[in-house]
Formats: C-alpha cells, structure tokens, sequence
C-alpha cells in the first residue's frame, strides 16, 4: 500500500528572541535583538498509510503539534520532504484543503456566540458541500456523537465535550479522508474522552479515514493507535506498535500474584523477595517484577512453592514505559 | 464564491445580532466624532465662511464624512492581530478559503448595517434641515459610488497590512493607532482639507490619506469640480490601492512563512 503520508528527513526551527530579564534586558534586545535557534523538529522520517490511526506521543514542546501543523500545510518546513495525500501541503491549496481535517483541542472553530448548526452551515458553504451530502453526513455524525439536543443551542453555552463533539462535526462535514486531531481529549471529562475515541474508531471503520493524533493522555494511545509515533526534543525516537515499544523498553515483566494460604502459614515479603522485586504487598495481593526473560520460569517455580490462588504476568504501566523510552532518549541526546 | 460569501455575512449579521446594544454604541461613535467636528466649525463659522466653507458647507460636509468614512472603515487589523497572537488563525488556514475572504465578508456586514442605518438618519435630518441635502446629481453620485469603492478596498488592504505585522511585532494595533491619529488630520475628518496649511494638504495628497476619505467626500458634496481634478483624484486612489494590495501580499506571503502557529 502507498504511503498517504511521507515526511522525509523533515525539520523545523524557529528563531526566538532573547532577552535578559529586567528593563536592562529589555532596552538592549529593543536595540540589539538577539535571536537564538530552537530546533523543534529534527531530521523527522516516517510513512502512514491509508486507514492507519497513529499517535504522535512526547512531553510538552517536544515538537509533536509542530510536526502536525507541517504535515496540515500551517507551518512552512525549513528543511526536508513532505508529500500529504498525493500534495505538499504548505502550496496545495484549497485541493490539498479539501482532503484534511484539522481540530485543535485548545483553538476551537465554532462560532462562539452563535449554535453550532450555523457553523456547520458555515462550513457546508466553504466546502462546496451539497445540500444531500450535508443532510445525510450531519445526520450520520450526529447520531454516531450523540449530538442531538444541542445543535441549536449557542456554543458558548455547551460544555467542553460537546463542544469538542461539534468541533468534530464541524470539520468532518466535507468527509476528509486525512485527519489531523491536535488534543482532540485534552480537558474533557472520562466519559467525554471515550466517546471520542469510540467515534474516531467507527469513523475509521466506515470511511476508510487515516487519522493523525496528538495526545498527552495515554488512554488515547492505547485505545486507538496501531501505532505510534515518539517524539522528543524535535527527534523521532520510535515509530512501530505500543506492544513492540513496550517489549524493547521495558526489560521487566510484572508478575501479579493473589496469594492463597490461611493465617497460619501466611506468606511473608521476605518469602516473595526470593522470586523478584516486590513492587507492592497487601496480603493476598502482591506484584512482583521480574526480568522479562524470567517470567516464565519465575512462575512456574512460583506456583510450585506457594499457595497460589491466582497469578498473572503484565507488562508494566504504559505511563512508566513511556517514561522510560524518554528518559533514555535524552541521554542518548546529550 | 457567492454561496460562501452569503454564509459569512449571513453569520456576522447573526452575531450581531447577539449583541444589539453594541451596534448601537458603535454607531453612535460614527455619528459622534463628525458631529462635534461639525459643532466646532459652526461655531466659528459663525454667519460668514471660513476659506470658502460656509455653515450650511460645513453641514454637508460632516454629513458625507459620517456616511463614507462609515462606508470605508476597516477593523481588520484589531482582527488579524488577535487571529495571530491567539493562534484562531490557524483553522482558518486549514479551511480551502483564504483568511481574507473572510475579512472581506466582515466588512460587508459591518458596512451595510452602520452605512444603511446613517443613510437613513440622514434623509430624516435632510427632511428638516435643508442645508444637509445635497443638490440632485445621479452622475456625481455614481461617481462617488466608485470613489467609495475605491476608498474601502484600500483602506481594507490597509488595515489587514498593518494587522499582518502582528507576525513580527505584537504593536500591530499600536501602529494603526497611530495611522488612525494621523488620519483625523489627513483624512479630513476633523476638518476639510481645504482648511490645513497647504504643505499639510499638500502631504496628504500626495500620500494616500486623501483618497482614504476627504475625496470621496468632495466628490459627494460637489467640492471636486471638472473632469480633470474627477481623473486625477480616482488616478491617485488607483494608484495608491495598488502600491498597498503590493504591501499586502508581500507582507502576507513572508509572514505567513514565519507564522509560529501559536500552541502547542
């Protein structure tokens, strides 16, 4: 299958005044401003294809949203190759326009003061939308985002999900097949982000769309994305599948253990140590880590030696492989 | 492009009329300012003429300013400084519609509800006070038609310009601001220009401050006589839209280059 998405050894820098601190500083960066290069992306390479759902992961600043705004055409490339849905996006135009959603969690496109149905209108008009097609697509995004009652109330008095839900309508009504979603959960409460991720997943499903995430909330990750992208400090660290992340990362394996055994012959932490690290103990519970190459043989040996009611191997939570990966990744930076 | 041109306005009419009471507030500030200038030359007026203006000249002068400059304004730049700053420019990037059209839209809307509401007001004050009305010529008013055009087309590119440096500086309003201040003189809109010194007159000939306003004015009011002066004041407003429709896309073109795409 042909990529929908190439960048090639893309990158970004921005020049960013600096000042000293105080009126000092300020008076000589008015007449002598220096100006200092801030690499925000770095020699970036990957491919996506058609129907693929993959995350761009990594702290704040590490230059995930700036990859995305080059890959939507709002940001110009200093450096490198970048082909989007057969375009470059920086001169496709309105073509290139036409084929690409973009929703951003913390800038929203609806009208503030008016109902969402009149950006929806509004959009229906810059996209040259048919009035069939827009019947039949907002229809088919309201039901599926469970929209109904609050189309014709004025947006400013809707709350953050439904906000973000419309916001999502808004930019579907021209049926994209590339989406671009910067945050689309950041700030929503539980339930909001999960009808989120459910609709981004059905929308994939039915239409075939490839979508672009950029996420702070592992949830997202893991929920969506066959893939993943990481970044950190403008550099790709890893592109592949979360499990394969998790097996290269994480070099243990956690061994959750319910213990079996009444009060005379209780287990002692000491007992458990012999196996593995105890990560945590409350009597009949317990986790162990272990090597990952271990596991297998840590339990069989386990179960031979205690009163096991129930054991299972895990690998460790995601939040901490990902902060491990970033975590090597900068040292291999300095 | 008409359909989409239909929604934008459709929408910036129904945004306004969210906020009704500020509709009002702003057209009073578009009556206010001729209005005291006018108070202030009547008074000294008095019953004679200053260079030529006499009381009743004055009233039709003030009249025509309230109308075009109304018809002519342009806030775009307060528009593409936030758009910038606060990153709300970079959906409307994403969108397969250039920003300007939007802009365009909103001038349209705001235009044709401030400029049709004065139109009335004049009329009504014309129906009691005979010295505001303005002598019957359906040629000289087509003329102005075009002037006024002319006049609102460069003062957009003006406006959406000098909004455009926010890429760059964050006093791009500082600096309409001060092209503001400079035009109340310029202009003509706290006095005709016939009144300032000559070297004055002279410099907001040859800039493009006349054919902001006091030109389309004097072409209402009857001030501009002869086909020749007609010819060389829509020469000059030509001239000067094209060297700042030349600024707007150099501006647009490397700004949006450098554009930081705020957030995130």
């Amino acid at each position: 299958m042909s990529s929908i998405v190439t960048a090639e050894r893309l990158s970004k820098t921005f020049q960013v005044k600096v000042r000293d601190p105080g009126l000092r500083g300020a008076l000589r960066a008015l007449f002598r401003p220096h100006y200092r290069d801030v690499l925000a992306v770095r020699d970036v390479t990957f491919g996506i294809d058609p129907g693929e759902i993959v995350a761009f992961l990594g702290p704040n600043g590490a230059g995930k949203t700036t990859t995305l705004k080059m890959l939507a055409g709002l940001l110009y490339p200093t450096g490198g190759r970048v082909e989007v849905a057969g375009f470059i996006p920086w001169t496709g135009g309105p073509a290139f326009k036409r084929r690409i959603a973009l929703v951003l969690g913390n800038r929203q496109q609806l009208v503030w003061d008016l109902p969402p149905e009149e950006t929806f209108l509004l959009n229906r008009a810059i996209y040259d939308v048919g009035d069939g097609d827009y019947r039949e697509r907002l229809a088919e995004l309201v039901a599926l985002l469970e929209l109904g009652d609050v189309l014709q109330k004025p947006v400013r008095q809707l709350s953050l999900g439904e906000r973000m839900k419309c916001e999502l309508v808004a930019s579907l009504l021209h049926r994209p097949p590339l989406l671009f979603l910067d945050e689309p959960t950041l700030g929503l409460d539980v339930t909001a982000q999960d009808a989120i991720r459910r609709f981004l997943i059905e929308y994939r499903d039915r239409h075939g769309a490839t979508v672009l995430l950029t996420s702070h909330y592992m949830q997202d990750v893991t929920a969506l994305a066959s893939r993943v992208l990481m970044i950190n400090r403008g550099r790709l660290l890893y592109d592949g599948a979360l499990e394969a992340l998790v097996a290269r990362i994480a070099r243990t394996k956690r061994i959750e253990l319910v213990l079996g055994g009444g009060d005379g012959n209780r287990v002692t932490a000491e007992a458990l140590a012999a196996f593995g690290e105890v990560k945590s103990f409350h009597f009949p519970n317990a986790v162990l880590e272990v090597r990952r190459e271990d596991a297998p043989t840590m339990s069989a040996r386990l179960l031979a030696a205690l009163p096991v009611a129930d054991l299972s191997i895990e690998d460790p939570p995601i939040e901490e492989v990902i902060r491990l990966a970033f975590a090597r990744g900068g040292e291999e930076d300095e | 492009m008409i359909r989409r041109y239909a929604a934008l306005i459709r929408n910036a009419w129904l945004v306004d009329l969210q906020y009704r009471a500020s509709i009002v507030l702003w057209l009073l500030w578009g009556v206010t300012e001729p209005a005291i200038a006018l108070g202030i030359w009547w008074a000294i007026a008095g019953d004679g003429s200053v260079a030529g203006y006499a009381r009743a000249d004055f009233a039709r002068y003030f009249f025509a300013v309230m109308l075009i400059n109304q018809l002519t304004i342009a806030w775009d730049s307060w528009y593409l400084d936030r758009w910038i700053r606060d990153g709300e420019l970079n959906f409307r990037l994403a969108r397969p519609l250039h920003p300007a059209h939007e802009a365009v839209a909103e001038n349209l809307a705001y235009k044709a509800r401030t400029a049709s509401v004065i139109l009335v007001v004049w009329l009504v004050v014309a129906v009691a006070w005979p010295a505001v009305r303005l002598p019957f010529a359906p040629g000289r008013w087509a003329i102005t038609a075009v002037a006024v055009v002319l006049a609102a087309a460069m003062r957009f590119f003006i406006s959406f310009t000098t909004g455009l440096l926010a890429f760059w500086t964050t006093r791009a309003t500082a600096i309409m601001e001060l092209h503001a201040g400079v035009s109340l003189f310029l202009a003509g809109r706290i006095a005709p220009l016939a009144l300032l010194p000559p070297a004055v007159a002279g410099i907001a000939g040859v800039l493009w401050f006349r054919s902001m306003l006091a030109f389309p004015v004097d072409l209402l009011t009857g001030t501009v006589q002869g086909t020749d002066a007609i010819l060389r004041g829509l020469g000059g407003q030509i001239v000067w839209l094209g060297v700042w429709i030349l600024a707007y896309r150099v501006a647009w073109s490397r700004g949006i280059r450098k554009y930081g795409a705020v957030g995130g």
